[in-house]
């Protein structure tokens, strides 16, 4: 053979190579239908990228995936009323090449679980419960009414909007909380490092804890609270904003690190508790 | 193991976690709670259609039954008495919130609650079509007071004169209302059927 | 018997038992023991419901923590004096976390043997970071002991970027918990220090969990 169709050949070659490698990386849109009754259960694993959990109108899952490399594939399992997926990551995969974007609508009574190490996280107008799990994920939460909410993170911040009716149990080591209008029976926060806002009523008769070890506590309240307050930082500063009735506690009242007392009917109880760092009980 | 010697292991196990749990052991709170936990937390949400409610209910249960745990003799079946004090959990919960538990009247069936035979219609029968997931839907649309009285004679098992006492009705409303329950499922799964046979 | 006086009597039927005139009736009549049959079928169906539905894993963790609030768990001595911390009606709120660390622990070992060690020489580097403490004593960050350090190692192999991530996660709860323990030492009996252990206990579990899930393939 001489040399020019050698050539050419591997010139073929190369080029269809390439152009096979293009079109791999390119990125792929997948979607997913599943019929589910009520109280479904919807679990999504996504190491990289991010998910998006949405209401749906009918009684449907519909998951919509973008995946941005052929190095990572979607598995799913679909048993009953049960539906997970979960992004697979090949050989060589990388927080880009493994990077999957989702899109899932439920029905609203569904329960759903996410887990993604970078995220971000965002589930919307749900009333089932919701377990969310990230590592540095931006963690997203509003407008749900009447499931459990649990959130656990590392470093990534975590804003819960207008949440209500449930418990709400939050586990983060150096992320920041945010909550903004949420209430129930239950708000635990439960953070190392991160700072913890509340803005609120602290209504619905519930029992709020916000502990953190450094990280700073600002609660913003109503001057109609009806709350039975409890307030104490070891190493570091605290302020309040409310004149508030005393009661019998066993809690040492020092000027500066700790107040204890109640408002209005003390309908819900109140502790704000920092090892280290500042408390500030402000009045809205 | 065949399923006598195994439901004899349970029993014997169950038995053994009764006399641990009464010197306050944890392991034997465990037993008895993951024994029973599902049958407790059913009925607390099939009464409450909601998961938040019926863990709570279902927590105050157990917490009730662990704490008088050391006063069981034995009279009774042990998830007997737990299912009791469940149920009492739930119809206090349903109290306290003002809910309707029974309807109060009596037992008389009226013209438009009376089934309608209508000729040349073809009538389908449920049996050997229904599944459990369309009569859970159902069972969310029935009115709360046939909700209740359904859940506990056909889904737990109690008798009228036991429903009666447990909601403060009488024998023959218990009965009515079983039976309007009943009927009005019969009409929503046919519905249903309908509704998903003209869908494209 | 009519239709009418059927439908009257029915809602005192139970089950299959009819009387004569009743039998006769519905082999009659296709409308009233259709009726009758979809009635059963609905009875039927409904006892299978019973146990059907299974309440979620952490509820038991709820019913635990009131029981030992509540004094009706009155587990052993030992396992307070194995631990060597009496820490009052407290002692085992925060075995559970320390359990679960343990179990991750356990976990770990097994899946190192696969992993190469690092050199005695970045070893040493790994955990030769000192306490760094604050002029007011609190515990800005603490050192990782051995195991924690091959736990990153672990990490560190199948996911590199997010090894400093838990490293610097762990020293913060590794101080957490070292601030709560002295704390509970000093005072035994002061239940937010006790809450602020088992926060803290908490913390450290998600970490190692969030670790392993990373780290195994």
């Amino acid at each position: 053979m001489s040399m020019e169709p050698r050539e050419t050949v591997a010139k073929l070659v190369v080029a269809v190579l390439f152009a096979g490698t293009v079109v791999a990386t390119a990125e792929t849109r997948k979607e997913f239908h599943f019929k589910v009754h009520r109280r479904a259960s919807v679990s999504v694993a996504n190491q990289f990228g991010p998910i998006w959990v949405k209401p749906s109108s009918g009684e449907e899952v519909v998951v919509t995936a973008v995946l941005h490399s052929d190095k990572v594939e979607v598995d799913h399992t679909y048993s009953l009323n049960r539906v997970s997926i979960t992004s697979h990551l090949l050989s060589g995969a990388d927080a880009e090449s493994g990077r999957v974007e989702y899109q899932v609508l439920v029905p609203a009574d569904a329960n759903v679980t996410l887990h993604s190490a970078t995220g971000p996280l965002r589930a919307e107008r749900l009333h089932g419960d919701v377990i969310l799990e990230g590592n540095t994920a931006n963690v997203d939460v509003r407008d749900l009414v009447g499931g459990h909410v649990h959130i656990k993170t590392l470093d990534g911040p975590v804003t819960l909007t207008n949440v209500s009716d449930g418990h709400v149990e939050i586990t983060s080591v150096g992320g920041d909380v945010a909550l903004n209008s949420v209430n129930g029976p239950l708000v635990h926060v439960n953070s190392t490092s991160g700072r913890i806002v509340y803005d609120g009523d602290f209504g619905g008769g519930g029992e709020y804890s916000l502990m953190t070890h450094t990280g700073d506590i600002e609660a913003t309240a109503p001057s109609y609270a009806s709350i039975d307050v409890m307030a104490s930082s070891t190493q570091g500063k605290v302020e309040n904003d409310f004149p508030l009735q005393p009661t019998h506690t066993s809690l040492a009242a020092k000027a500066g690190s700790a107040f204890a007392g109640t408002m209005g009917k003390a309908a819900s109880s109140v502790r704000l508790l920092s090892f280290s760092g500042k408390i500030h009980l402000k009045k809205r | 193991m065949t399923d006598a010697r195994k439901s004899q292991g349970d029993r014997l196990s169950e038995a053994e976690a009764i006399e641990r749990a009464k010197q306050g052991h944890e392991e034997a709170f465990e037993v008895l709670y993951h024994l029973h936990k599902r049958r407790v937390y059913s009925l607390c949400l099939r009464m409450t259609a909601n998961t938040a409610a019926a863990e709570d209910l279902t927590q105050e249960a157990f917490l009730q039954l662990f704490r008088k745990i050391g006063t069981f003799r034995g009279e009774s079946a042990f998830s007997t008495w737990l299912h009791r004090m469940a149920v009492n959990v739930v119809l206090m919960q349903l109290r306290k919130k003002g809910l309707p538990l029974v309807s109060l009247e009596e037992t008389m069936e009226t013209e438009e609650e009376s089934p309608k035979k209508e000729p040349g219609a073809e009538d389908v029968r449920l049996a050997g079509s229904l599944n459990r997931l369309q009569l859970e839907q159902a069972i969310d649309d029935l009115p709360p007071g046939y909700r209740m009285v359904f859940l506990l004679h056909d889904v737990e098992g109690y008798e009228h004169n036991e429903i009666a006492e447990m909601v403060g009705c009488s024998i023959g409303n218990s009965k009515s209302q079983l039976h309007k329950a009943r009927m009005k499922l019969r009409e929503l799964l046919k519905t249903s059927r309908a509704e998903k046979a003209t869908q494209p | 018997m009519t239709c009418e006086e059927f439908g009257r009597v029915l809602p005192e039927l139970e089950g299959d038992h009819h009387n004569i005139e009743q039998e006769e009736h519905l082999k009659t009549c296709s409308f009233c023991s259709g009726l009758v049959s979809d009635l059963n079928a609905i009875s039927a169906q409904a006892r299978l419901l019973a146990e059907d539905q299974e309440p979620s894993p952490r509820l038991w963790n709820s019913i635990a923590i009131a029981l030992r609030q509540e004094g009706l768990i009155r587990d052993p001595q030992a396992s307070a004096r194995l631990l060597g911390l009496r820490l009052g009606r407290w002692r085992l709120a925060w075995l559970k976390p320390v359990t679960i660390a343990l179990v991750v622990g356990a976990a770990l070992l097994l899946e190192l043997q696969r992993i190469p060690r690092e050199t005695p020489v970045a070893q040493q580097a790994a955990t030769s970071v000192p306490v760094i403490g604050t002029a007011d004593g609190v515990s800005q960050g603490s050192a990782i002991d051995a195991d924690q350090v091959q736990l990153l190692n672990l990490v560190g192999s199948r996911a590199p970027a997010m090894r400093a991530g838990y490293e610097s996660d762990l020293r913060a709860v590794n101080a957490y918990i070292r601030d709560a323990e002295t704390s509970v030492r000093n005072n035994p009996n002061d239940a937010i220090a006790q809450q602020y252990l088992m926060n803290a206990y908490e913390q450290r579990a998600m970490v190692y969990e969030m670790a392993m899930n990373r780290a195994l393939p």
